[in-house]
């Protein structure tokens, strides 16, 4: 029947044409893993094991001689080696398509840029100027490049938040697999949180951090305004005015009604008592990143439940105290007092994840977590500060973050313990897919 | 230099720190001072006890509870911290200067507890410090006193008795007169002229009026029998609630000003829109109107000696201060410098020497005056039983020339100790470290 073969030789062209970019979406292998020693994070360590990866998900774990080899799965020997859930950073800048661009994609991301919309909320308010993005999704300007990735897979690093980077509030970010060079497979959740960065608008409001402070609440606070009079005017279709619609005040809402997380870049310790009252009085779901002066905030910290994203970028923050006092305060600051943020948290009882923010080369991130350790951090801790900590920060606790059977096949495996000076990372599964450096 | 600096502060920084736990303690006892109370006359070879940071008694032959360390001042003046009715200290930034009208930038989040200003005014015996925002607007912003809490948290600086006081200014600094405009560069910012700054000023004092009848429109018809359905609070704007504050007696303005007239112009739009001046900042021609000042209860916050560095300071005299003292004017001698609150004694004396003011009327300027100037005159300011023990310790009267300052108490914690710096820093020597 003619119109049967049409639609089949329709269907033959269309698989054709969607098949090579759909990959992701295809039947994923099957791999054995023998011989591993596994550290789940979530239960004991296993001394002599098999993981079964299947389909990008981890299938089972267990000892050798408990774990039956599936017939299809492909053997890998990994006598001497170790897995690890693949590492995750809750925040980096990484893969943007411009990273001087941002607040110069505002006309692009659709910004109201209309006096007339300005001047409805009075002089001075959000969305005037290009201090503020809320709209701008992060997954607009990824660009996927394979050097980057190259760099982090070899750092053991598998998931990573990428959030934009200019403006005050900068827009919502994504958390992504570094599992190829297409966007859409890549991401685990969109848009992930909102980022705001206690900065200033060069040239235009707010010119000071005074300023800063009060345009953050004060979008807050339209937004508020803006979401109640779209609830006032949902139940009064009929005989209200409609309020205008703005998409600056639009994308703001989920994170001020729904709590949606809001994560605060905080350059210093008074940044993070800045970002904790903002926290409180939006009753947002605050998220504290940056943070390596989180150790002279430990106070205020103890008395929130807002989470926090530190640093593995020890550089003192300018105008720290700690370098303008002379060369030798600067020098022991840069080598001990920074560097010793995550062994004071977690000295305190502080939980928290560490990220590579502000780093762009994987590597010394690692380096950094060495020298952590030896500043008093224990290895666990530092562990699961970039695994499971950081997937529950991010609400991706049950797909990410350990290995358990049914999460993400994000694996890595490695020569010596993650921590240990010489170790390498000698494979990685994203999605469960063997990547090829 | 730098290096000497440092070792000085962080030697600090650490004696702080191993007292935090005595910081809650604070309680001494000074033994055989000249004590200058300020309010209530000078008690010689006095003493005062200190029992958790409050002055519990002064008076002679004073026993220290158990526990309670000693401090001798005999030969020595011991008198009420200094207080700086207007400084820029510990601040991150100090202008919002990209508007006109900037009520909303609170300088109070932002504050720096590292900023070694902190320190340099311990030196000079100076506890309290008002940090206000910068003069480049006609409205700045909400303005914050503080301790010089030297090594504690931000937030344990903040004096939180004190009035909540907003910055305004006028003049050259708001009309932008020194501002070179550049062609292509940013137009120049309204207002360019002191008639316009008052105009601008108007228009956002009827601005807030009108938010503050929106308000009550609102909560009077949400307090209705039948609320209308659709009704809805009105958009919060945090620069109008801070004006809204100011017209509701909440805040009080302090007011950069130079000139008599526009001063006067100022205090008439107090008066037409209801609103308190604490004081006008460095009014360097209050001499020309200090009945109307004195009238109006209108502080003055000066400085001693400097005028003419720009020409609405051509007609400012020293005897600014002491002539309006003396006409009744609540007058403060301020710093406004990182560097010379450290020095603001000597600048308190100059008043004798310029107006011819007794010691304890110099004394008046920068402790008790800048007190009631901030609305905490009942907690600091003078000695006096019951007030918070912030205390500064000299080695002559603080109005002498030769003298300096030797010990500084906040909360009855030593924040500074010359002596104990000094032997500090050659303990240090002596071991091979850097002096």
């Amino acid at each position: 029947m003619p119109t049967r073969n049409r639609f089949a030789l329709w269907s033959v062209l269309g698989a054709l044409c969607v098949l090579p970019a759909a990959a992701a979406s295809d039947v994923g292998p099957t791999y054995a893993i023998r011989n591993v020693r596994i550290v789940p994070v979530t239960g004991p360590v296993i001394e002599k094991g098999t993981l079964i990866i299947r389909d990008g998900l981890i299938e089972s774990l267990g000892a050798v001689d408990k774990t039956a080899v599936p017939e299809d799965a492909e053997i890998i020997e990994a006598e001497g080696l170790t897995a690890y859930p693949g590492l995750i950073s809750g925040h980096t800048n990484l893969l943007l398509e411009d990273p001087a661009a941002g607040m110069g994609q505002r006309g692009a991301a659709g910004t109201p840029t209309l006096p007339a919309v300005a001047a409805q909320r009075g002089a001075g308010t959000a969305g005037e100027t290009a201090a503020g993005t809320p709209e701008l999704m992060l997954l607009t300007q990824l660009r996927p490049a394979k050097s980057t990735m190259d760099g982090f897979l070899k750092a053991g690093f598998t998931t990573v938040l990428i959030a934009p980077n200019r403006g005050i509030i900068q827009g919502q970010s994504a958390v992504v697999n570094l599992n190829g060079l297409e966007t859409g497979p890549m991401v685990l959740l969109t848009p992930a949180a909102l980022h705001v960065n206690f900065t200033t608008n060069r040239g235009g409001y707010p010119s000071s951090l005074m300023g800063t402070i009060a345009y953050i609440r004060q979008s807050f606070l339209d937004a508020d305004h803006y979401a109640n009079a779209k609830a006032v005017y949902g139940k009064n279709l009929k005989g209200m005015k409609r309020p205008v619609h703005d998409p600056f005040l639009e994308a703001l809402i989920p994170y001020v009604r729904d709590k949606k997380p809001v994560i605060f870049q905080c350059n210093n310790a008074e940044d993070i008592k800045r970002a904790l009252k903002i926290i409180e009085e939006f009753k947002l779901s605050g998220i504290l990143s940056q943070a390596n002066e989180a150790w002279r905030a430990e106070a205020a910290l103890k008395a929130s439940r807002a989470k926090l994203l530190v640093t593995l970028d020890f550089r003192p923050p300018n105008g720290s105290f700690y370098t303008s006092q002379g060369e030798d305060l600067r020098k022991k600051a840069e080598a001990e007092i920074y560097p010793s943020n995550p062994a004071a948290l977690a000295k305190a009882g502080i939980a928290f994840s560490l990220t590579t923010f502000g780093l762009t080369d994987a590597a010394a991130a690692l380096r950094n977590v060495r020298t952590a350790i030896k500043l008093g951090l224990p290895e666990d801790v530092a562990l699961r500060a970039l695994t499971l900590v950081p997937a529950q920060t991010l609400g991706l606790d049950r797909q990410v973050g350990s290995l358990e059977p049914g999460k993400i096949a994000n694996v890595i495996l490695t020569k010596g313990a993650l921590f240990d000076e010489k170790t390498q990372v000698e494979r990685v599964f994203v999605d469960g897919v063997l990547w090829k450096f | 230099m730098k290096r000497t600096l440092a070792t000085l502060l962080l030697a600090t920084l650490a004696v702080l720190c191993a007292a935090g736990s005595a910081a809650a303690a604070g309680s001494l006892l000074i033994k055989n001072g000249t004590i200058l109370t300020v309010t209530r006359g000078t008690i010689a070879r006095g003493d005062i006890l200190v029992i958790n940071g409050i002055i519990a008694r002064i008076g002679k032959n004073i026993a220290a509870p158990p526990g309670v360390p000693v401090i001798d001042a005999a030969g020595r003046y011991v008198l009420p911290g200094l207080i700086d009715s207007h400084t820029h200290i510990a601040l991150a930034g100090t202008n919002e200067g990209s508007e006109a009208i900037t009520p909303e930038a609170d300088v109070g989040a932002v504050i720096n507890a590292d900023d070694t200003a902190l320190f340099t005014a311990l030196t000079g015996g100076v506890t309290m410090a008002h940090t206000m925002h910068g003069s480049a607007n006609p409205i700045g912003g909400p303005n914050v006193v503080l301790k010089m809490k030297w090594g504690r948290p931000s937030e344990e600086l903040v004096v939180s008795e004190a009035w909540r006081t907003l910055k305004f200014a006028l003049g050259e600094n708001v009309k932008q007169s020194s501002r070179t405009i550049v062609a292509g560069g940013p137009p120049p910012r309204y207002p360019q002229t002191r008639m316009g700054t008052n105009a601008i000023l108007r228009r956002e004092f009827l601005r807030a009026q009108n938010y503050m009848a929106e308000w009550d429109r609102y909560e009077k018809l949400k307090g209705s029998k039948n609320p209308p359905k659709t009704l809805l609070p009105p958009r919060r704007d945090l620069r109008l609630e801070v004006l809204a504050d100011l017209l509701k007696g909440k805040m009080v303005a302090r007011c950069h000003d130079y000139q008599a007239t526009e001063a006067l112009e100022f205090m008439g739009l107090a008066k037409e829109f209801g609103f308190k001046i604490a004081a006008l900042e460095h009014a360097w021609e209050a001499y020309k109107i200090a009945d109307e000042l004195a009238a109006a209860k209108i502080g003055i916050s000066v400085f001693a000696d400097s005028w003419a560095y720009k020409m609405e300071a051509a007609e400012g005299i020293a005897y600014d201060a002491g002539y309006c003292s003396k006409k009744g004017v609540l007058v403060s001698i301020n710093s406004d410098s990182n560097e010379r609150i450290r020095r603001l004694f000597n600048d308190a004396a100059k008043t004798m020497k310029y107006g011819g003011l007794s010691e304890d009327e110099a004394l008046r300027l920068v402790t008790i005056n800048p007190a009631l100037q901030l609305g905490v005159d009942k907690i600091v300011g003078s000695l006096e039983v019951g007030k918070q023990a912030d205390i500064a310790i000299f080695n002559e009267h603080p109005m002498s020339a030769y003298t300096r300052c030797d010990m500084t108490i906040i909360d009855g914690d030593v924040y500074f100790d010359r002596a104990g710096i000094i032997a500090a820093r050659e303990e240090a020597a002596k071991k091979g470290g850097r002096p």
